[in-house]
């Protein structure tokens, strides 16, 4: 205790507090523009620590770190775009939401979940310091496997009342994800000699081109202005309103963002859907969700701003990056020259500290920046979209094109921008494109090691058999609940009045 | 009185520009970029260890040039080596920086690799060293116990043509029946995998073994075993000087099979070893590239090795190894670049027999 309040101290002179604020200012700004995430702000960021005080370094990082998945809120919910790989769920409602004209209340909901969320992360990684070891290592290869099938089976309830197109779709991305090096064989699979291909397409481009790419060509198409309602609304207070009234429903998806981030391997960049999914999977009136249904926007901000305190754990404690900015992270640890390791919770648990501070005020002061920027921001939805489109394809082929910076990056983004319009157009289910691409990997990989180091026998181990009644009995839930299709009307419903 | 210093200043600079100027062979990269390749993303080793390295080439190369860091992953590093090899001007403006992954497909004759470290200058290399240690359910308190051990050990592995070749042949050549699971993504996830229970038998790079295994060790919850050892001026392995209380691999090898170890398999894992581990890292420039400029960029490099304040960061976050400048580096790498062809054969068949991968 006594630390923690001397690693606040030291985090709240000037000079620590203001690298906190520019971590945190630029944690804004690469969460708004689409496309950019925690690597490109790590990447930035790396050649500036070098010498730095270690806890100056982690105010910076990590500040930076945190708020990514509150402001990438800007572009998913007013534009249809994914801020970056953590908010492509919160387009489901949140754009709809827009659409209607009220992104303010889906954006000061957004804010207020991801404030929560990321105190809840910084908390848990408080409590969880002493028993994380124990709790990383019962995760074995099996058990993980289980929990990426279990992230799958989340595909179902995000296709809606087109299963089949569903299952195919997650089909596809499972296809797509294996494109480059097998992850277990010195083997580069489907390359065709291409060089570009030979690790894969980047998550960047296929978030970018499933989502962002339909998006504008469709706005582009009507001519319009993104928000079908004249006005913007005064929802900012409704909006908070809402995110107190479905309190435990943010609870829920901070916990699972916590797991998700807190587990080495299985990577943030799902941790949006299957909270999405868990949330539809939970809840009987869910005929408007996809139509701009409040908890569908609260549900992933929640889950993807706690998912950060989580996937400091293996980060930290075991050097294992449990995401890509947490790899880079891990590079600029080994700058610092700090070696992670069961040593940070004794010699080093100043460092932890500062950590955990850092997560908590950045997220505070990232909501707080957040909704000061929301108002002139959200007057971009009522700018008729011709005016915006040529700015947003540039960023989207400037994002694009970080990501390996080769031309592939570009004719990747094309190709997988007609995927994404083609199947848009035809109603086959783009989540569950994206979650079989994710997914691939570590289903492959940790089936390939369990049945490698078990033989057959991994599915009879306890973790194995709970993962799999978790999975059998979400599945049955979802089915049972699934209310009849109601003939559909053209009136605009206001969900929060159905859920209260 | 002002004359007078103006005078004695003037002097001064002439004085020492007439002096400066030989030692700078006429090469100068004063408002030059100097862009190193790296051809593995941020943030990983090869990247940190860059990083580490450039604003000290800033100061000591002449001119003070801008050192930037152009990461160019994919392919395992063979899509930034080829590159190198066929895009770079031999300008001394663009350098690459290689490791074992680079290294190791060179070395198996890999169809998609296009460069050839004999064509390029080494301008200095990074050793690393490794540890290896096992699960005291087997019993065994040193790598002596382990002659004529019979029991099936699993090893966390990141793939057969990987770095892991060093390993796996080490524990091959000690007679251990070890199977390899492949799939593991880096050393932290083969760590945490012999935790779990899931790996019997592991080794970590020395800097996280010191910080991650030996508070194993106190708990009783791992075994050392050996270390791979270090080159000596000689080129030949010797005790790792981080972990100098244990055998180092040929000692381990004596112990167990009563005699220095030879043969083919040796020959094969001195060339893995050295191209792995004693040379791990290395800066090259391309072909072609001038004598002075290849003399310009050594110099530096021996000048950064002995400044008090990069011995500093070699002890904190370069594994305290002795960095090898120049001639000391080049000599090294000869190990790799003269490998027997007969080795290399015995090798494929190995990998052929034990693990169905075909490199060639």
């Amino acid at each position: 205790m006594e630390i923690a309040l001397q690693s606040l101290r030291i985090i709240l002179e000037p000079s620590h507090f203001l690298m906190l604020i520019s971590g945190v200012l630029l944690g804004l700004a690469i969460g708004i523009l689409p496309g950019l995430g925690g690597i490109v702000g790590m990447t930035i960021l790396l050649p500036v620590i070098y010498g730095m005080d270690p806890h100056d370094a982690f105010a910076l990082l990590i500040g930076m770190v945190a708020v990514i998945p509150t402001s990438d809120t800007f572009p998913s919910v007013m534009m249809g775009i994914p801020g970056s790989s953590g908010s492509q769920a919160t387009i489901m409602d949140g754009y709809p939401l827009a659409k209607k004209g009220q992104a303010a209340r889906a954006l000061s909901a957004a804010f207020t979940a991801s404030l929560f969320g990321g105190l809840f992360g910084a908390a848990v990684l408080t409590a969880v310091i002493p028993i994380a070891r124990p709790i990383v290592l019962s995760f074995g290869s099996p058990e993980l496997f289980m929990l990426a099938l279990l992230g799958m089976s989340m595909v179902g309830v995000l296709s809606g009342n087109r299963p089949i197109k569903g299952v195919l779709a997650g089909g596809l991305g499972l296809m797509i994800g294996a494109l480059g090096a097998a992850p277990a064989l010195p083997e580069y699979r489907y390359y065709f000699g291409i060089d570009y291909l030979m690790d894969g397409i980047p998550l960047v481009i296929i978030g970018l081109g499933l989502f962002a790419f339909p998006e504008i060509i469709d706005l582009l198409i009507k001519g319009k202005a993104i928000s079908e309602a004249p006005t913007l609304g005064k929802g900012w207070l409704q909006g908070v309103k809402d995110a107190i009234s479905h309190k435990l429903i943010i609870l829920r998806c901070s916990v699972i963002g916590v797991i998700v981030g807190f587990l080495p391997g299985l990577g943030g960049t799902v941790v949006d859907w299957i909270s999405y999914g868990h949330v539809i999977q939970t809840t009987r009136d869910r005929e408007n969700f996809g139509k701009g249904d409040i908890r569908g926007v609260l549900a992933p901000e929640s889950s993807n701003n706690a998912k950060e305190g989580g996937g400091l754990i293996p980060t930290l404690l075991f050097g294992i990056p449990g995401s890509g900015s947490m790899a880079v992270f891990l590079g600029g640890l080994l700058i610092l020259g700090i070696q992670p390791g069961p040593s940070m919770v004794s010699e080093d648990i100043g460092l932890l500290y500062t950590a955990i501070w850092s997560l908590a005020l950045a997220n505070v002061f990232g909501a707080g920046l957040c909704i000061m920027l929301s108002k002139p921001i959200t007057r971009l939805t009522i700018i008729p979209f011709t005016y915006i489109a040529p700015f947003m394809i540039l960023i989207l082929t400037l994002a694009s094109y970080q990501a390996t910076r080769s031309w592939g990056d570009l004719i990747a983004l094309l190709i997988m921008g007609i995927l994404g319009w083609v199947m848009k157009q035809y109603g086959w289910p783009r989540p569950a494109a994206l979650i079989g691409y994710v997914l691939s990997d570590n289903l492959e990989t940790y089936l390939f090691i369990s049945v490698q180091r078990y033989g057959i026998a991994w599915i009879t181990r306890k973790g194995v058999i709970i993962l799999a009644l978790i999975i059998a009995i979400s599945m049955v839930l979802s089915i049972l609940w699934k209310t009849k299709k109601k003939p559909t009307t053209k009136l605009v419903y206001d969900s929060d009045k159905q859920a209260s | 009185m002002s004359k007078k210093m103006l005078v004695i200043g003037i002097a001064l600079f002439i004085i020492l520009s007439i002096g400066m100027a030989p030692t700078v062979h006429g090469v100068d990269f004063s408002k030059k970029t100097i862009k190193w390749i790296i051809p593995f993303k941020v943030g990983g080793g090869s990247d940190v260890w860059s990083r580490l390295y450039a604003p000290f080439f800033r100061k000591y190369l002449p001119g003070h040039p801008a050192v930037v860091i152009k990461n160019m992953p994919g392919g395992g590093s063979i899509i930034g080596g080829n590159y190198f090899d066929r895009k770079v001007k031999a300008n001394g403006l663009t350098v690459f920086g290689s490791s074992g992954s680079t290294t190791f497909p060179y070395l198996l004759g890999v169809r998609e690799v296009k460069y050839d470290f004999s064509r390029y200058y080494l301008v200095f290399a990074s050793p690393f060293g490794g540890v290896a240690y096992i699960n005291p359910k087997f019993g065994a308190k040193s790598v002596q116990d382990l002659k004529g051990f019979k029991e099936k050990l699993a090893y966390a592995s990141q793939g057969a043509t990987s770095l892991d070749i060093v390993p796996l042949l080490a524990f091959e050549m000690l007679g251990l029946d070890v199977k390899a699971v492949f799939g593991y993504k880096g050393r932290g996830a083969g760590r945490v995998a012999f935790e779990q229970g899931e790996a019997d038998i592991d080794y970590q790079t020395s800097s996280a073994y010191i910080k991650n295994v030996r508070p194993l060790i106190k708990q009783g919850a791992a075994i050392p075993l050996m270390t791979w050892g270090v080159l000596d001026e000689k080129n030949k392995v010797v005790r790792d000087p981080m972990e100098p209380d244990l055998p180092c691999f040929p000692e381990a090898y004596e112990m167990i099979h009563g005699k220095r170890p030879s043969g083919q398999a040796w020959e094969a894992w001195k060339a893995f070893f050295t191209a792995g581990f004693a040379v791990q890292k290395g800066m090259w420039l391309p072909e072609k590239t001038k004598k002075d400029i290849v003399e310009t960029y050594r110099t530096a490099a021996a000048k950064i090795i002995a400044d008090p304040e990069f011995k500093v960061v070699v002890q904190k976050s370069l594994g305290g190894y002795k960095q090898l400048p120049g001639e000391q580096g080049r000599k090294a790498f000869e190990q790799v670049l003269k490998v027997p062809p007969e080795s290399k054969v015995w090798l494929y068949g190995w990998l052929k027999d034990r693990y169905d991968v075909t490199v060639k």
